[in-house]
């Protein structure tokens, strides 16, 4: 793919993103200068904005 | 530049948000205003929107409202460590015209190579990703001016050896690079242990140029 084709596939990974509640927010990253709270939006506890937790898998006790 | 540039070199598929670096004057400061209050952008967290702040380093945070881009971060920088000043990277820029007449100017492969050599672990693939993306697409007849790019900035011990390889005069030119010289002699334990030490270099030297800027930004979060 060119430098054109890849950045239109990239927007239509954008609609994906965005219906899995993807947040436009950079993740937390303790390297980076610029790790402060308020540069991370609120983010849900539990799943993502536009789904929610039908079972949950994850370690046992 | 950022992620999205990644995007266009075939480094990255996707970024969420959009770094952008800018000539801090007066006028395109102005011009940039104007454009953060149509994205209805606020400026978030530390520094505010200041010729002062860009100019010294630090990066203007935004998040922007309009409804066509709501919740897209935007960053912008003037300077970043490294790279040369925003005459020269305008200069050396890549546009690229899309099918509806949008024009993308985005910062060199090698501007942006050098962009990229941070303190964060992430970065350091990326480059990698950046500079085998140029070869595949290039190899088949690379200028000179690429052999010397690659062989400066390759981060992949089997691509360097063989580049060397194909291009030993060209290598014996870059072979003030410790990776190189190691490429020339095939060795690829060793070429890995130099590209190690260059990145822990690099981060090292990232770190130190951001101390005094990271002082500066938590005595503004303090107020």
């Amino acid at each position: 793919m060119g430098p054109l084709e890849r950045w239109n596939e990239s927007m239509k990974l954008w609609a994906q993103y965005l219906a899995q509640g993807g947040s436009l927010d950079p993740e937390p990253d303790s390297q980076s200068p610029f790790n402060f709270p308020e540069l991370q939006g609120s983010r849900p506890v539990d799943g993502r904005s536009g789904l929610r937790v039908l079972r949950r898998g994850g370690v046992q006790p | 530049m950022g992620g999205q540039a990644c995007v266009f070199y075939g480094g990255a598929e996707f970024s969420r948000d959009t770094d952008f670096a800018i000539l801090a004057d007066e006028a395109n400061l102005a011009r940039l205003a104007e454009a953060m209050r149509e994205l209805e952008a606020d400026v978030i967290a530390v520094p505010p929107f200041s010729m002062q702040h860009l100019l010294g380093g630090h990066a203007v945070h935004y998040r922007c409202q309009h409804p066509e881009a709501k919740g897209m971060r935007v960053d912008v920088m003037a300077r970043m460590r490294g790279v040369d000043a925003f005459e020269a990277l305008w200069e050396r820029r890549t546009t690229l015209e899309g099918a509806d007449g949008t024009l993308y100017d985005l910062m060199s492969l090698p501007d942006l190579v050098q962009a990229k050599k941070t303190q964060r672990d992430k970065d350091w693939p990326m480059i990698r990703r950046l500079i085998e993306a140029d070869h595949a697409v290039c190899a088949a007849s690379p200028t000179p001016a690429q052999i010397r790019f690659w062989l400066a900035e390759c981060r992949t011990p089997e691509l360097l050896i063989e580049l060397a390889r194909q291009h030993p005069q060209a290598a014996k030119e870059q072979s003030q690079r410790e990776a190189v010289q190691a490429a020339l002699r095939g060795d690829e334990a060793e070429v890995q242990t130099a590209l190690e030490n260059e990145e822990r270099r690099e981060r090292q030297a990232d770190r130190d140029y951001w101390l005094p800027l990271k002082r500066e930004l938590e005595q503004m979060r303090r107020g």
